[in-house]
């Protein structure tokens, strides 16, 4: 009963479009003020308790670190760097678009800041080339949202502090299968490449491509600081988080020369009040996952689905499913705080490995950037081009079946999430 | 004019509570390896720094930041809702819709704020300000501190109050600018600096040049030329070594 009052408030709430937030926080204050005797003071407490954990701490870093890096600069080198890797198989500049996506977002952690430094510059150059306008946006919408999947990734950290999973051996469980997607995305592009005959490049000398990779290796090299730091003990996450925020400052400032120090000010105000943001619906989302938890909801919704026999097959079905429908309308972060701890625990009732869980939401997000209506990635595309909401969903369909069929393949083959972590012995 | 002086404020203030946090936390990476290496005289030095407070500091300096940038976010128009329902709507029912979610957000931070602020009186506020006036305590206690500052909590949690009583005030700023001008503030989630206007064509001259130095090649790969058209050429389209 009290799951429904609960859920039927945030839902009117949220239709309001007020922010999910405070959708959030009003949903625990009225229910805590009309049916419990709870002392609702100490909701203020829980404002600031909530994200008074050092593990929260990383997705600021993180945020400021894919600032710095967040460049048109740094975009035209990872673009030189792909093309002369790619551009000469079928698909050509489509080929790179997708390399260039990938290793963009990786480092900059934002899938639409990608869409719009990798389009803009790739999207009319392939129009130029040949290629129609639906391929080409259709390519980098789909590709700006692989940065959720390879790590450093904020969506996963999210994840993870809502869970209590292991933030290190989710960033190594996301390592093969992002670099899986890519494949597949890129796959998918060669393949209506070669369907529609489109123009490749001449391909690039190995001098140049060890040119365009030296230039392009400091900004990658980010990844190898998180990844090398955390794996190899030196760092703890969030440290990791702090020394490559360090790392990218000094990177875009000295090496790259793409910031001046008179910029500078205006990255960190821009990260902060991006991570504030964060920050704030994380408070909120302890509030109310506490609230949830002090009703025992997730518990009967374990026990229920566990009553119902659906066992784990059938149960990952209904989360794709839910994910899916909720990544129509909102955004990962929110999902993700909403829905994770009253999924977490009947997955882990049903036996699914945590992180296996984890990257399973994760790609589901993915998804959720190019599904209209509220595709992130399809609303910044069609900024670039100047296409509509109608032709943008449209564009992405050929990419988007395939990232569904691959979603099916990474919720039923678990070992391509957890075989890289535990081998590594991280989890 | 007043106004001016609080946005500059919360804008200085997030952006440094942001830069003092990261050197904070690289500081005390640094110092933690580098005082295991032997450097004569350095060591020492570092060994007697004790930085293990610089956890507890960066989760409050975050905390902070948090809070004054929640009501930044306001003012930017970064809190997002599902506005797909609102997005159908038209003219007076839209506004009405907007000015009902402002509302709530005016509500829900007003109440914390009061929540807040008499958490933060309760809990060693009120001791303070009462023996600092030289007023009797009464049932009023000596708030705790944090584990490894040893702050007061009170100050600390003060972050609640202030930062959420700022948070109404923007809602109500921009509850106004609304009604006057119809007008939200919104984010532009896909804004990267060094994307130009120009750029369309400079890249669309470097494809030019690539298409003509195929041209150039005949139709071949720059491999393929060099094979049938070994050193002079090469140098040349090269530019040398």
């Amino acid at each position: 009963m009290s799951a429904l009052i609960i859920f039927g408030l945030l839902l009117v709430l949220m239709a309001i479009g007020m922010p999910v937030g405070v959708a959030l926080g009003l949903t625990v204050l009225t229910f805590m003020f009309s049916f419990t005797d709870t002392p609702i003071a100490s909701v203020a407490l829980k404002m600031f308790s909530g994200i008074e954990k050092f593990e929260i701490m990383a997705i600021p870093f993180f945020i400021l670190a894919g600032n710095f890096l967040t460049h048109g600069g740094v975009a035209r080198r990872m673009i030189a760097f792909a093309t002369a890797m790619v551009g000469h198989l079928t698909g050509g500049l489509g080929m790179s678009a997708v390399l260039a996506c990938a290793l963009f977002a990786a480092v900059s952690g934002s899938s639409p800041a990608t869409v719009v430094a990798i389009g803009s510059i790739l999207i009319p150059a392939m129009i130029k080339q040949g290629f129609p306008l639906r391929f080409a946006a259709g390519t980098v919408a789909s590709a700006g949202g692989l940065g959720i999947l390879i790590p450093p990734s904020i969506v996963m950290v999210m994840y993870a502090v809502t869970t209590n999973s292991s933030v290190g051996a989710l960033f190594m469980a996301g390592v093969i299968p992002g670099i899986l997607l890519a494949l597949v995305l890129g796959a998918t592009t060669w393949w209506q490449a070669r369907k529609g005959n489109y123009p490749r490049l001449p391909a690039a000398s190995w001098r140049e491509r060890w040119q365009a990779f030296r230039k392009a290796v400091w900004g990658l090299m980010l990844i190898v600081v998180v990844m090398g730091g955390i794996y190899s003990g030196l760092f703890t996450p969030t440290e990791a988080a702090a020394m490559s925020a360090v790392y990218a400052f000094f990177i875009a400032v000295f090496v790259y020369r793409d910031l001046t120090f008179k910029q500078v000010p205006k990255v960190l105000l821009d990260s902060a009040n991006m991570a504030s943001m964060l920050l704030f619906i994380i408070a909120s989302a302890v509030l109310f996952s506490f609230i949830l938890t002090s009703e025992q909801i997730p518990q009967d919704i374990a026990a229920w689905i566990v009553d119902m026999g659906l066992g784990s097959v059938g149960f990952l079905i209904v989360v794709n499913v839910l994910l899916l429908l909720a990544g129509n309308i909102m955004e990962p972060s929110s999902i993700i705080l909403i829905l994770a701890p009253i999924l977490f625990p009947v997955a882990v009732a049903l036996g699914i490995d945590p992180v296996h869980f984890g990257i399973i939401i994760t790609v589901n997000m993915e998804i959720g950037m190019i599904t209209p209506p509220v595709g992130l990635n399809l609303f910044v595309a069609g900024g670039v081009t100047r296409a509509g909401l109608t032709e943008m969903s449209i564009a992405v369909l050929p990419w988007l079946y395939a990232m569904l069929g691959y979603l099916i393949f990474i919720t039923y083959v678990p070992e391509v999430s957890i075989w890289l972590p535990r081998t590594l012995g991280m989890m | 004019m007043l106004l001016k002086i609080i946005d500059r404020l919360e804008e200085v203030i997030i952006a440094s509570l942001m830069a003092v946090a990261t050197i904070v936390i690289f500081v005390a990476v640094i110092h933690r390896y580098g005082s295991g290496v032997a450097i004569p005289g350095v060591q020492d030095w570092l060994l007697a720094k004790d930085l293990s407070w610089a956890q507890e500091f960066c989760i409050i300096l975050f905390v902070w930041m948090a809070k004054f940038g929640a009501a930044y976010g306001v003012r930017t128009g970064i809190h997002v809702g599902v506005d797909l329902l609102i997005n159908h709507l038209k003219g007076k029912r839209r506004a009405f819709m907007v000015q009902l979610g402002l509302i709530c957000g005016v509500l829900f931070t007003g109440v914390i704020g009061i929540f807040g602020a008499s958490f933060v009186w309760e809990n060693g506020m009120a001791y303070e300000v009462l023996t600092a006036l030289g007023r009797d305590v009464g049932e009023h206690f000596e708030g705790p501190t944090t584990p490894d500052l040893e702050w007061p909590t009170w100050i600390v949690y003060s972050a609640v109050p202030i930062g959420s009583f700022l948070m109404c005030f923007r809602f109500l700023q921009v509850m106004v600018k609304f009604a006057r001008t119809g007008e939200l503030p919104s984010h532009d989630h896909g804004h990267v600096d060094g994307i130009e206007e120009g750029e369309v064509t400079e890249v669309g001259e470097a494809i030019e040049i690539a298409e003509q130095r195929e041209h150039a090649h005949a139709g071949m790969s720059d491999g393929e030329w060099r094979k049938t058209h070994p050193k002079p050429d090469d140098e040349k389209t090269r530019g040398g070594k």
